[in-house]
Formats: structure tokens, sequence, C-alpha cells
């Protein structure tokens, strides 16, 4: 198991520094300069390489590539070409909505997917069951932005329940103006990346009902569904975990379209903004950060597999 | 001189049909009863975010919309809801010697800055003679004809210029005449020290910025007590931030959605601009140097339709708007004549000619749609390249890599970009030069406006660009504000004078 996790681990080192490596030469690739938008159209060429002088934009990339790299070593993620605000502290502020809300979306997937996929597959040759796979297979086609339109125009236009945008000034120092303001991206998010999950869920207990051990189970004198809850669930329950896994980049995508179409000072609108400005060293962190998490998870969810499923660990 | 908030405003224009009174600007709405209330506070809805709060070091109209005025101010300023006509803010007083070279200002008396030192005119000196110096500071090429800014007494300043230019004091109701404590040490990226009615209490990037009230302003003291100008990006967002309550004011109302708005409470406003919706040719490259097609172009284009398509907008047919100097209604020059393109480009001998169009991705797409149909019926296949800002600025701005390009130039009194040969247009003509600088050297406003006139012409007569329209800014004023601006307020936006009332 040490060995396993040990072996795990320096693959995610390894992916992490490709991962740098990429983000730093993809980006350098964009076309714009954040200097000549800093000068402005009123700027003159002289003016544009000054102020690429002063940001360090002129020394040859590898080098700042390892400036950058050595400051993330040491913790420092930098600091924004355009405001010299640390980026570092910028991403803790703006997580403060991001991890919320991608927390808050996945409970709410989770509340609904895992009931009713576990029942539309136990039901499965009646009418429910099915109306509940193609409901889901229709929502799980619906945009994000879509689906988020619907809710606003429902929650928050015409009933006036939940607010239509934004983030309270307050913060989580008001907790319920923060979890309002929250809600229906939470839940925009949670039904799409929800419905997905609600199918696979499905898919997997109707595997599950079909396997020899929960017939066996079923044989020694429980009911069919008493068999798949105490025998076949556990499993499926399993392969729930690495599909989470998945779905936490998902939900990282799904951040960021939302929080533009809720104005929510989030990271997602954050790296839209950055990416926009061309403040290279911003978007190179955020970036960073979150393919680090997206591969944590990754990490973790593996880890849990193996401790969890007996099978895996004789295996090794 | 085009500025990147109101590009990004300009989206806003860019909308279907819609039946707004879009001519004239309607008065702001008047009180709904009950007194100002100093205490309230105030959210104004706003597209464009500034990227820092550096005004003497970044370009972008988003940093004059919020700051200038507001927390920093300049020796004089401008007022858009009378004409852009020259007031006086920092300096009380102002006279200029009859050669035109002379500026003498009275500093007002009394004005502290927000961290209580008093201003004096050595600040004023410096924060001028900086900006004259150092070409990387916004606004150096309006000082680079001041031969002297010296202080004579403790209450005046002089100002010497190496030859008359007209625009003079225009030039410092912007970036270039606001005035900062001398040797301060105050980090501008994220913090301020100005003279203005209003202190920035808060910026939440992404977010919002929070002006609170200046007690100890010298002027009269601002109406509110604090105004939080909420940044808000999309605008379906905007218009739902107004419906829901969260925002007292929304600017740069969509004009498609604006409907949205009607028996809510709010009252929409219709202001003027000096946005102009510059369709630009490159008129060096085959086959846009040769003046026919650069005609048949501009006459292939029904500028009543695009501007129905549009929403809230006037036509423009020149390079000069109305609110400016020189103004002279030039729609005589290309009325809509497609007959007459595919004449004049069967006479160039351009009739499969195949152009791009490269655009900003925030404009949306009636501009584009409409061209590529228009031009598609007088033969034209129009490509259309639509590319983020910086790359615009580079491939565009920088480079001049391009056929055709649309953007909205705010500015006001830019004519000069069509006076330098250098400017991206690449529209150079001797006589434009002369009659631009001759606009300038002269000390009688009539005769540089006649000037300008006849300059204005010409490049409109050449087709250096077309013009497709004059922007207006739709502004949805909430029940019990008052005084809230109405015109240019995407590059001004003055609110000391804003009260709300409630109840």
């Amino acid at each position: 198991m040490t060995r396993y996790a040990l072996t795990r681990l320096a693959l995610l080192l390894v992916g992490l520094v490709v991962a740098s490596v990429l983000i730093f030469f993809t980006l350098r690739v964009l076309p714009g300069d954040v200097a000549q938008l800093i000068a402005g159209t009123q700027g003159s060429p002289e003016q544009v390489a000054a102020i690429r002088e002063r940001l360090g934009l002129d020394r040859p990339l590898w080098q700042q590539y390892f400036d950058w790299i050595g400051g993330v070593l040491r913790g420092d993620l930098g600091t924004s070409l355009l405001n010299g605000r640390s980026v570092g502290a910028e991403l803790a502020q703006k997580a403060q909505v991001t991890v919320p809300l991608g927390l808050m979306s996945l409970l709410i997937a989770l509340v609904f997917a895992v009931p009713l996929g576990v029942l539309s597959a136990v039901r499965r040759r009646r009418g429910a069951g099915t109306a509940m796979s193609v409901g889901a297979q229709t929502l799980a086609a619906v945009p994000v932005v879509w689906a988020g339109m619907m809710l606003v125009i429902v929650f928050a236009v015409w009933l006036g329940w939940l607010p239509a945008q934004g983030f309270p000034r307050t913060g989580w120092s008001t907790p319920v103006l923060a979890i309002r303001s929250l809600l229906l991206p939470a839940i925009t998010i949670g039904i799409v990346e929800g419905a997905m999950l609600l199918r696979f869920v499905r898919s997997a207990t109707m595997q599950a009902i079909g396997q020899d051990y929960v017939r066996t189970a079923a044989a020694k004198g429980l009911t069919k569904n008493q068999a798949l809850l105490r025998h076949g669930l556990p499993n499926v329950g399993l392969s729930i975990i690495t599909v989470l896994g998945l779905q936490v980049a998902g939900i990282i995508v799904g951040a960021v379209v939302i929080e533009q179409l809720f104005t929510l000072p989030g990271i997602g609108r954050m790296l839209v903004a950055d990416v926009g400005s061309r403040d290279l060293v911003k978007v190179q962190g955020e970036l960073l950060v979150l393919t680090g998490f997206v591969l944590i998870i990754g990490f973790l969810v593996d880890l849990v597999h193996r401790v969890l499923d007996p099978r895996q660990r004789e295996a090794a | 001189m085009l500025r990147r908030t109101a590009l990004l405003a300009a989206a806003g224009l860019a909308a279907a049909a819609l039946a707004l009174s879009a001519c004239t600007a309607s008065p702001t709405p008047d009180s709904t009863g009950g007194e100002p209330d100093p205490d309230a506070s105030l959210t104004v809805g706003l597209v464009l975010e500034p990227d820092n709060l550096d005004i003497r070091r970044t370009s972008g109209a988003a940093l004059e919309q919020a700051l200038i005025d507001n927390v920093y101010e300049g020796l004089v300023t401008r007022a858009p809801d009378d004409g852009n006509a020259v007031e006086p803010k920092l300096a009380s007083d102002w006279e200029v010697s009859d050669d035109g070279l002379t500026y003498t200002f009275t500093i007002e008396e009394g004005v502290t800055f927000h961290n209580g030192e008093p201003l004096t005119v050595d600040d004023v000196v410096t924060s001028l003679t900086e900006v004259k110096d150092d070409e990387s500071l916004q606004g150096h090429g309006d000082l680079a004809g001041v031969a002297s800014i010296t202080a004579p007494d403790a209450s005046t300043v002089q100002i010497v210029l190496t030859e008359p230019n007209i625009d003079f004091l225009f030039s410092l109701t912007g970036r270039a005449g606001l005035v900062f404590k001398a040797g301060d040490t105050t980090d501008m990226n994220s913090a301020e020290n100005g003279t203005g009615p209003f202190t920035i209490a808060d910026w939440t990037e992404g977010d919002s910025i929070t002006l609170a009230r200046f007690d100890e302003y010298w002027g009269e003291p601002a109406g509110v007590a604090e105004v939080v100008l909420q940044y808000i990006p999309d605008f379906t967002a905007g218009v739902n931030a107004a419906l829901d309550g969260s925002v007292d004011v929304l600017t740069a109302v969509d004009a498609t959605l604006a409907p949205q708005l009607d028996g809510t409470g709010f009252t929409l406003t219709t202001g003027t601009s000096t946005d102009k919706g510059t369709l630009a040719f490159n008129n060096t490259r085959a086959p846009l140097d040769d003046p026919r097609v650069r005609e048949a172009l501009r006459l292939a284009i029904d500028h009543d339709a695009l501007i129905e398509a549009q929403g809230a907008a006037e036509t423009l047919f020149g390079p000069i708007p109305p609110l400016d100097p020189g103004y002279e209604d030039l729609s005589d020059v290309a009325p809509y004549d497609p007959e007459r393109a595919r004449e004049l480009l069967a006479d160039a001998g351009q009739e499969n000619l195949s152009l791009t169009l490269t655009i900003p991705s925030f404009y949306g797409t009636t501009v584009p749609t409409y061209l590529v149909s228009a031009f598609d019926d007088v033969g034209v296949e129009l490509t259309v390249n639509s590319v983020e800002f910086p790359t615009w600025l580079q491939d565009v701005y920088t480079n001049k890599d391009y056929d055709l390009s649309f953007v909205l130039h705010v500015e006001a009194r830019d004519f000069g970009n069509f006076a330098n040969p250098d400017y991206y247009f690449n529209y150079d003509n001797p006589e434009v030069q002369d009659l631009y600088a001759r606009a300038l050297a002269t000390t009688d406003e009539d005769e540089s406006a006649d000037l300008l006139r006849q300059a204005a012409r010409i490049v409109s007569e050449e087709h250096a660009a077309d013009w497709l329209y004059l922007g207006n800014t739709i502004t949805a004023v909430g029940e019990g504000v008052n005084g809230f601006p109405v015109n240019s307020i995407n590059v001004r936006l003055s609110l000391a004078d804003v009260t709300v009332s409630r109840g």
C-alpha cells in the first residue's frame, strides 16, 4: 500500500511539472501583450518597450519560467502584471466564492442523482424509471448557461426569491446572504452535473443487479432489492467515488461559465478576465492551482479506492 | 484614442431593433418626492472594470469613468451634460494670453488631499511636470507642446506653450491635468490620495469599487454617503440585477434588453456621446488604396437600417461628432446607393473582391452580420475575423495588418487621428494635416472650428473611413435617484451631485 501510494505521489508530481511547463509555454502563444494594453492606444512603441522591461517581459522565456517555478516552490505564485497584487492572496480571496460554490454543486448533484439513479435502475422496466432516464439524458445535454438563465428568470426575476447575480460585499460575515447568492448558481451546476451522475449511477446499479453475487444473495432468501442494497450498492458506491473525482473537473469548468453569468467574484471569473487582459503571471498561477487541485483529487480517489476495494489490494 | 471600456460599452449598443427615441437626451427624472438622504448608499451597475487603480500609468476609459472628478481632480474639468464645456475645478479661474501661449491658473484655496495634506501650487507644478517629462505617464502627449510650468506665487500656476494650441485647455480636463500630492508614496495600484469628493473605501477585484464621501472635501460635499460601483460585464445579468433590486442605477443598458425595464420604476435616459463607431479602412493596402473601392463600400451601407438593427445610435458621416467643434452634417457624402457602389467597383476592376473585417469580439454580431450582407449585395465577400482585444491591439493597431476594422472611438476631440499618417488608418493627406495644425494654432474658436470642418469634409470625401454610427448611452435610473449624469458617461461619471431620496 505504501509503495503504491509513493508511486502514485511521484506520478502526481511529474504531472504537476508537466502541467506547469505546458501552461507556461502555451500561454505565450497567445497573441497580444499586457504592456500594449497598459500603454493603451496612445502608447508609443518606446513606451510599450519600457513597460515590458519594467515587468520583466523582455527576458528569455526559459528564464521567466524558472523564476516563476522557483517562486512557486517557495510558495509564491508571483504578482499580477497589471496591479501588483499577490496572485496567491487573490486566489485565496476568490476561493471563498468558488470552493463553497463547488461543494454546494457537488452536494446538490449527489443528493438528487444517487437515489434517483438507483431508483430508476431498480424500476427500469416501469414507466417512472424510463422517464427518469430520459429526463436525465435531457438534463445532461442542457448547456449550463441556458439552465442558469432559466433558473434566474423563474426564481430571481419572476418569483424574486433569490438574487439574480452578485455576491454580498460583506462576504461570509453575512452567511445567509452569501449562501442565498450561491444557491442558484450551485443548483445550475448541480443539476447538469447531477444528471450525468444519475445516468452513471443507473448503469452501475443495473450492472450490479446482474452480478452473480447479487443473484446468489437473492437465492439465499433476500428479496431482490435487499440483495441489491446490501451487496450491490457498496460496489456502486466505489465507482461513484471515481466518477465524482472526474466530475470535479466538470464542476470547475461549470464554475467558470456560471461565475460569468451570475457575476460572482470567484476564480472562474477572475481567470476569464485575466486571460482577456493578458495578465499571464496571474493566469498561469490560477491554472496551475486548478490543475493541481484536479490532479490531487484524482490521487486521493485512487488511494481511497485502493483502501476500500479488497480486490485491488490483493492484486497488488 | 479609443478606450477599452467604451469598446465594450459598444457591445451594449449592438443589438436588434428597438423603438427608442435615440436622438435626444432625455432629462434626468425629477424627484419622486422625499428629501434627499445624505446617508444614502447608491449602487451603480457598470460594464467594464478597471484593471488597477493607477490612473497615471494605465490606459482605459473604465479608470477615468470611475476616478476622474470623483477621486482625482484636475485643474479644469468638462461637463458632458453641458456640451463638454470646460469648467473650473482645482483652478477657480484662468486666463489665456492674447497670443494663446500663456495660461495663468488661479488655484482654489482650502483644498486638501485625502490624507489631510493641503494642496499647494507646488503639487500642481510637480504633477504636470512629471507628465510632461515622463513619457510612460498617461497624458504625456497632451503636454508635448509645453515650454514651462511655474508657480509665480502661492495661488497661481502658469503654463507657457511653445506654440498656440486651442485644444490645450480641453486636454487638461483629461489625465494630463490631474493633480497629485508631490512626493506622495501611495501605492497607486491599489490605493489613492486624491482631492475629490470621494475616497476609495474598498476595491474587490472582479466585483466592485466602493467610493465613500470625503467629509473634508473642499467643495460642496457629495450628495450620498457611499457609491458602490458594481461591475457586471454581462448585459443580461445587469438587467437582472436591476430587476431584483441589487442596483439603483444601471449604465450601458443593452438596447434590446431595455424594454424589460419598462414599468419597473426605472426611468431610461438616453445620452449623447462622442463614441464614433468607426469602420476603418487600411488606406494603403490594395485595393483599399483606391478611393473608388472605399467609396463603394460606404455607399453599400444603409446606415439607417444598421442603426435600426442596433437600437441606440444616431448616424454620423464624418470624423467629428456634434459634441466636438467642427461638426457638420456630411450625410450627402455617402448616401446609401448600392447601384452606384457596384459601378464604382466595376470601374476599379474589383468585381470579385474579398475582404476581411478584424473586430474585437466583445462587439457582438450585429455590426459584422449587417456588413457581411450589405457588402455581399454589391459583390464584396466579407470575412469576419473576431479577435480578443489584445490581439486587435497587436494586429490592427500596432502592426496595421488588416483590411477593415471596427472599433468604437470614444475619445472627445480626436480628429487628430486622421491628421496622423502613423495612426492605424494609414491615412496620409498633407492638406488635412495642414488644416488640423492651423485649427490648433489659431486662438479664435470660430476659425478653429471652421478649419476643422473643412478638414473633416475632406476626410469624409476621400472616404478615409466610414462612420457607422454615433453611440448613445442608455441608463436606467431607479426611483428616488436624482442628478445622475446623462451624456458620455462611459468616459466621465461625476457622482458628487447625485442624491437619493427614499420613501
